[in-house]
């Protein structure tokens, strides 16, 4: 039903554009200016017939249930129910009304669930009702203010800039909204365990966490060493800066050749396939570093009688090097083209040779462009979480040694996320100080950077 | 003296000849104009002398170009050597994302010719000086290039080009981004520039072509139609064509 309202108001909308574009050609006949197009005049109709509609038909999805909920609560009113209680009664209601409800029958329960189909229906009628009356008012309306003096184009091009403006503003609130929600449960962690033993502590070890008894109240001393974020963050950044390792040379230098080096025709085709590195999906690089790279390098290291473990370190930064390079590679041969031909001419001119140009004049220039590359990069490596669940372990290892497995923030959310988890709880809030601490650190990273590169951009206009 | 001698160029840009059978001779400590309509091939013939064609991948070059008795087309010339004995300066103004000392010293730098601090700062206030440009950025060396004026920013391009002590100067177009005062600050440094260098400007504009140059070259349509001392050119051309174009009726 709701379907069939919507498709209604849409196809009604087209028609309102054909008709109000009609009535501003018929003006136009008469050898009367208009002050706009008339295609204007169509969408100023298709404005009016929809947006109006679409505000009420809004509304009533968010306010009706509530106030249904309210009417058949009603009779439960004063009967001393806990609003539990009552939460539980209206969802009896609405399963037995879909014929759903297994439990037992009441009396009172089969009451409501017919009051409460009745009042769906009524709901549902009077909002066709309702809807289509507005529609047509809006319509006539709207109609009737179509003629040669009236103002369409401002009004259309305001509505599409509210549209955009809408469009923009969802985004920042969706930002700011997933900030609030890491706050609010990150503070909730930290009131039981202290801020300095997250930042300071060097044990991580949340299962511990899990063989609390739920019915015992919570011990914050229990928890004591257990909740040490030292070691995942130093994984973290220890795999990041292996990855970063392999990526930043071979992305940075097949970047120079394709820009600088390679002929139209090997560019051409060298191009797509560097980005289809980027179109693996994460879990195939995460078997290839657990299935391939890992076992290959144990191997090596064994032959080399060096001990490697099957989930290294360099396995899963390798890979992420490897994962990282096209976005390394690609945008900095985009920023480099983009550097002024007239800037190599005059380097060329001097007797500089190809080398030398790039690394005097271009490199400098394409500066700020390819740190940003680089800075997405290592987002990128902090961020990935695939690859180290999959081929570097979960244990939170302590260590600076390439071949030993250790553990990633992302990695450590995952582990904690996975599965049953109670809310509320140190281990699940936890993830939520982790998210937050991520947040944090990268934001930084971020602004520290754009400072760097403000600093030492050279400008070419 | 003859300087530069170029015997039966062409220059092809793919399948497209753009210049046919170029015989020009290229007097020394002289301003040689080259005119023409757009599109005619003077550009072209510029790029030739200093080998910038090699930058463009489809672009070839046959015939010879005789500079100090040595054929530049041959596979033994070092470009390096050669484009340091020639320099060149563009239609639009290119100064380095440096600085206006950097600018400068980028050239001495790549050529190995200063061996101390001391020398480079000579090899600078020299070639601004040179370019009639010491006095107004003296003060502001270290600031970046791309912060002057656009007619600055042409004379910090000529002194850039001749802080390597170029034996020629090509000049594309100087002056056709820059207002009237600035195109004549740049016009009187090219008769200051001749004592010293060969200068080839290539212009659009006829009346720069009578003010600065001594002998004149027209091409048309990838030849060269004409070429002779700016007087003869001016006054007196030979092929109708060369009149035509000098009196405006075309081009």
């Amino acid at each position: 039903m709701n379907l069939v309202i919507f498709i209604f108001i849409v196809l009604l909308g087209f028609t309102s554009y054909y008709f109000g574009r009609k009535k501003a050609y018929s003006i136009q006949a008469t050898n009367t200016r208009l002050t706009a197009l008339p295609q204007f005049y169509g969408y100023y109709l298709a404005i009016w017939c929809a947006i109006p509609a679409f505000i009420i038909y809004s509304l009533w999805a968010i306010f009706e249930p509530s106030i249904v909920k309210l009417i058949i609560l009603s009779d439960y009113s004063n009967q001393g129910y806990l609003d539990d209680e009552l939460n539980l009664i209206y969802e009896k209601t609405k399963s037995l009304s879909r014929g759903q409800f297994s439990g037992e029958i009441t009396t009172y329960l089969e009451t409501s669930a017919e009051k409460y189909l009745n009042l769906r229906s009524i709901a549902q009628n009077s909002k066709v009702v309702l809807i289509l009356a507005i529609i047509i008012a809006s319509i006539v309306y709207g109609y009737k203010r179509i003629s040669s003096n009236n103002r369409t184009r401002e009004p259309v091009e305001k509505f599409l800039n509210t549209v955009l403006f809408t469009a923009s503003l969802a985004a920042i609130l969706t930002t700011i909204g997933i900030v609030f929600s890491l706050i609010f449960q990150t503070i909730d962690f930290f009131k039981v365990i202290p801020l300095f033993d997250f930042i300071f502590g060097t044990h991580w070890y949340p299962a511990k966490a899990f063989v609390r008894d739920a019915s015992e109240p919570l011990d914050p001393s229990m928890y004591s060493d257990t909740f040490g974020a030292v070691p995942i963050f130093a994984g973290t950044f220890f795999i990041a800066l292996i990855a970063m390792c392999v990526a930043i040379p071979i992305g940075l230098m097949s970047g120079i050749y394709l820009a600088e080096y390679a002929s139209t025709k090997v560019r051409q085709y060298a191009k797509p396939l560097i980005e289809i590195l980027a179109g693996i999906p994460t879990v195939v690089y995460g078997f290839f570093a657990a299935l391939t790279v890992g076992p290959f390098l144990k191997d090596i290291g064994t032959a080399m009688g060096l001990e490697v473990s099957a989930e290294s370190a360099l396995a899963a930064g390798g890979v992420m090097g490897i994962m990282i390079i096209p976005f390394i590679s690609s945008l900095s041969d985009d920023v480099i083209t983009s550097v002024p031909q007239s800037l190599r001419d005059g380097s060329y001119a001097m007797g500089a040779t190809k080398s030398e140009t790039i690394k005097k004049v271009i490199f400098p220039a394409a500066l700020p462009g390819i740190v940003g590359s680089i800075l997405l990069g290592v987002s990128r490596a902090v961020g990935e979480t695939m690859i180290v669940v999959m081929a570097s372990g979960l244990a939170a290892n302590l260590t600076f040694n390439p071949l030993e497995s250790t553990s990633t923030i992302t990695a450590q959310i995952v582990v904690i996320l996975i599965g049953d988890q109670a809310f509320g709880d140190p281990k699940t809030q936890a993830a939520f100080a982790l998210g937050m601490t991520l947040f944090l650190v990268t934001l930084s990273l971020n602004i520290f950077a754009l400072r760097v590169v403000k600093k030492y951009r050279e400008k070419y206009e | 003296m003859i300087k530069i001698n170029s015997k039966n160029v062409d220059v092809f840009y793919g399948k497209k000849q753009a210049l046919f059978n170029i015989n020009l001779d290229i007097e020394e400590n002289q301003v040689t104009a080259l005119i023409g309509p757009s599109g005619c091939g003077k550009s072209t013939f510029l790029r030739c002398l200093n080998r910038m064609n090699d930058v463009i991948d489809i672009c070839r070059v046959k015939g010879q170009i005789i500079i100090n008795d040595f054929d530049i087309n041959d596979k033994s010339c070092d470009v390096v050597r050669l484009r340091e004995k020639i320099g060149m300066v563009f239609q639009k103004p290119n100064p380095f994302p440096k600085t206006i000392y950097e600018n400068i010293s980028y050239g001495p730098t790549i050529h190995g010719m200063a061996q101390s601090k001391n020398e480079m700062d000579e090899i600078v206030e020299n070639s601004l000086k040179k370019a009639a440009l010491w006095e107004e950025v003296k003060d502001r060396l270290h600031e970046p290039g791309t912060g002057l004026s656009g007619g600055q920013q042409q004379r910090l391009c000529i002194a850039r080009a001749i802080s390597v002590k170029p034996e020629v100067i090509l000049m594309d177009e100087p002056c056709s981004a820059l207002d009237p005062i600035a195109t004549a600050q740049i016009e009187e440094l090219i008769d200051e520039l001749k004592k010293d260098h060969t200068i080839i400007i290539v212009t659009h504009s006829m009346a720069q072509a009578a003010r600065v140059s001594q002998n004149t070259g027209f091409f048309h349509l990838g030849e060269l139609i004409e070429h002779g001392s700016t007087d003869k050119i001016f006054k007196n051309p030979e092929n109708k064509r060369t009149q035509d174009y000098i009196t405006g009726r075309f081009g």
